[in-house]
């Protein structure tokens, strides 16, 4: 190769390697400016990423993301939390194995819903069924599952919810509702029998007056009888009027005047008796059932135990002699009176209930005392009956809590009661009991100030 | 066009003929580029068509012989240059059905402005091939140096046989491969 030809080359080189220089340097630029974009781009993926991850491990479900093979290949933080398994446990771990043996085929049906749920581009069809804690501990869940496809591979998204609060929400208030409605219907019951009060009051009232009309018209007939027979002796010792006084005479046989002397006034009085119980009865139930007030008012204790006791008389007059020991000068205390008399009736039946599950011949015996101790009212409702055990002593006051057999106790009575007395009349409720023996609950109440009284009075 | 389809061509020309022949044929063809090519460059393809018919002219070979010579020329190269693109293939017709997925697949990771042609190959039972050849470049003369080459590599026997072309631009045409007995 001549000269020519190699100084020729030489140029020709010298200019190829600028341009490759030239080429180097754009290259390195773009290769610069790429790389500069991926670690933004990459900035961005692993933000985006963390915020995927800050979403599903706050939502307020377990989710999981499945392959083909049932494996689980991402959970959030809910799923370790629901199912008490540690996240590398839940990686790789199959999904069916989260769920009882007996919810396994219905999740696996699931599975084919969740086609449905990629038609319709929703996840609202849910089932439920019972997952499976990793002690074992099943629980009810709610279960959703959706299709989807990640660069040609297919998964399934699966959202378990754990509905255990909710079904137990559920079934509380299920409870007070069926509660609230035999409330209402008692309630009914009550407004009822105020207005079969009032009115059975106004002929009982007649038949009362009469009664007294009657025996005081008697007791006038008496006296002209009296009369009579003193007219009637004195004709016969004049023997005059034969006939007519042996007529008279016959009438009297016949009509068993003596007798009659003698029975009426009792029958009377043995009516009169019945009534004033008829009264006193009407004229409780009337009070028992009377409206209750949101506003406290001075109560007579003494007339409002009275009055439940005779209300709740037939709940106790076969089972119990019933004991009362007052103190009349237990001064009124500022009390709601529906609820202090729903409070001692509760208190009643319970010692009654005592008393019948002592399966015992005789009548056994209920002794309610009221009397001031310091600036308190105390009340005081013993019972001769079975008494309570140590174990359940701490329980009785705790709602729903029953010993009593299926239709006799809700578990409410004494529940309502300790609520009633502490929370609404800043009282206090005690119960002292010996298993066998019986028990006694003690109720506290306070007492106004005397100024206050004075001004209520 | 890449530049290495440019080098390797003045390259051919040094070897088969003469490095003043090349200067002769670069003087005379005076392209834009004056010739001054870098392998990773990108140059207008119409040089090369110039530079060819120049080499025509002083040879007095015909164009396509010397494309199809250029062609032949260029799998040597691939061999020398780039010997894991044949690594565990033992046949041509296995080598020919990768191209596009192997050996296009690698240029444009390389340069991601490059335009290669498109090779479709299509069996037709044990002995048989057809291989169309498509590109704008109208380079199939090359592409059938390319293919002679390729089958001298493996030391087989098959025939060559150009169809003539669909259409009058060049841009498609159809090859038949067909093993000898």
């Amino acid at each position: 190769m001549d000269a020519d030809v190699l100084k020729k080359r030489l140029a020709r080189e010298k200019i190829a390697r600028r341009q490759a220089e030239s080429l180097l340097e754009t290259k390195s630029r773009d290769l610069f400016l790429a790389s500069e974009q991926i670690s933004k781009s990459a900035q961005q993926i692993k933000a985006q990423s963390q915020q995927v991850q800050a979403v599903l491990d706050h939502a307020m479900a377990a989710i999981f993301l499945v392959d083909e093979n049932e494996q689980i290949i991402r959970a959030n933080r809910i799923a370790e939390l629901t199912f008490e398994t540690a996240m590398d446990d839940l990686l790789g771990m199959n999904l069916f194995a989260l769920f009882s043996a007996d919810a396994r085929e219905a999740a696996r049906k699931c599975d084919a819903v969740s086609e449905l749920n990629q038609e319709m581009n929703t996840s609202d069809k849910t089932i439920e069924l019972t997952g499976q804690r990793k002690g074992g501990a099943t629980f009810p869940m709610e279960l959703a599952a959706t299709e989807l496809d990640l660069d040609g591979s297919s998964f399934t998204v699966w959202i378990c919810k754990d509905v255990s609060s909710r079904k137990q929400a559920e079934e509380e208030r299920a409870k007070l509702e069926r509660e609230l409605a035999q409330s209402q219907k008692l309630e009914s019951l009550g407004t009822l029998a105020s207005g079969i009060a009032h009115e059975i009051n106004t002929p009982v009232q007649y038949v009362s007056d009469n009664c007294h009309f009657l025996r005081d018209a008697f007791a006038d007939l008496v006296a002209v009888l009296s009369a009579q027979n003193d007219l009637l002796e004195a004709a016969e010792a004049a023997g005059v009027l034969s006939e007519a006084v042996a007529k008279v005479r016959k009438s009297q046989e016949d009509a068993d005047l003596d007798f009659l002397k003698e029975e009426v006034p009792s029958s009377i009085e043995q009516t009169l008796d019945g009534v004033s119980r008829v009264s006193k009865i009407v004229t409780a139930v009337k009070e028992f059932s009377h409206p209750g007030t949101a506003e406290k008012s001075l109560v007579d204790l003494n007339t409002a135990i009275e009055t439940t006791l005779t209300v709740a008389r037939n709940e106790w007059k076969y089972l119990a002699e019933v004991e009362t020991d007052f103190d009349d000068a237990l001064p009124p205390v500022p009390c709601l009176p529906g609820e202090f008399n729903q409070v001692i009736l509760n208190m009643v039946i319970n010692a009654a209930h005592a008393i019948e599950s002592k399966k015992e011949e005789a009548l056994g015996k209920i002794t309610i005392k009221t009397a001031q101790r310091e600036r308190m009212a105390e009340i005081s409702i013993s019972d001769s009956g079975c008494g309570i055990s140590p174990e359940h002593k701490k329980q009785i006051f705790d709602p729903f809590f029953t010993t009593k057999g299926v239709g006799k106790g809700t578990g409410q009575g004494l529940s309502i009661a300790y609520a009633s007395i502490t929370q609404k009349h800043g009282g206090t409720i005690s119960v002292d009991s010996t298993p066998g023996a019986g028990t006694t609950f003690t109720i506290r109440l306070p007492l106004p100030d005397d100024t206050a009284l004075k001004e209520a009075v | 066009m890449k530049g290495i389809i440019f080098t390797e061509f003045l390259e051919m020309v040094d070897t088969k003929f003469t490095p003043e022949t090349t200067e002769r044929i670069i003087e005379r063809a005076n392209v834009p580029s004056g010739c001054a090519y870098t392998t990773i460059g990108t140059y207008d393809h119409r040089e090369l068509v110039q530079l060819v018919v120049e080499l025509s002219k002083e040879t007095g070979t015909k164009v396509p012989d010397l494309v199809r010579t250029y062609g032949f020329h260029l799998f040597e190269r691939l061999v020398r240059t780039y010997p894991r693109f044949l690594s565990g293939i033992k046949d041509a017709f296995t080598f020919l059905e990768g191209l596009e997925t192997i050996v296009h697949q690698e240029v444009r990771k390389l340069y991601s402005d490059a335009k290669p042609p498109r090779i479709i190959c299509t069996r037709d039972g044990e002995q048989r091939m057809e291989v169309l050849y498509e590109s704008e470049r109208c380079l199939a003369d090359a592409a059938h140096g390319l293919l002679l080459g390729c089958i001298d590599y493996f030391g087989e026997e098959i025939d060559v046989r150009q169809e003539d072309p669909e259409d009058e631009s060049g841009q498609r045409v159809r090859f038949l491969l067909t093993k000898q007995a």
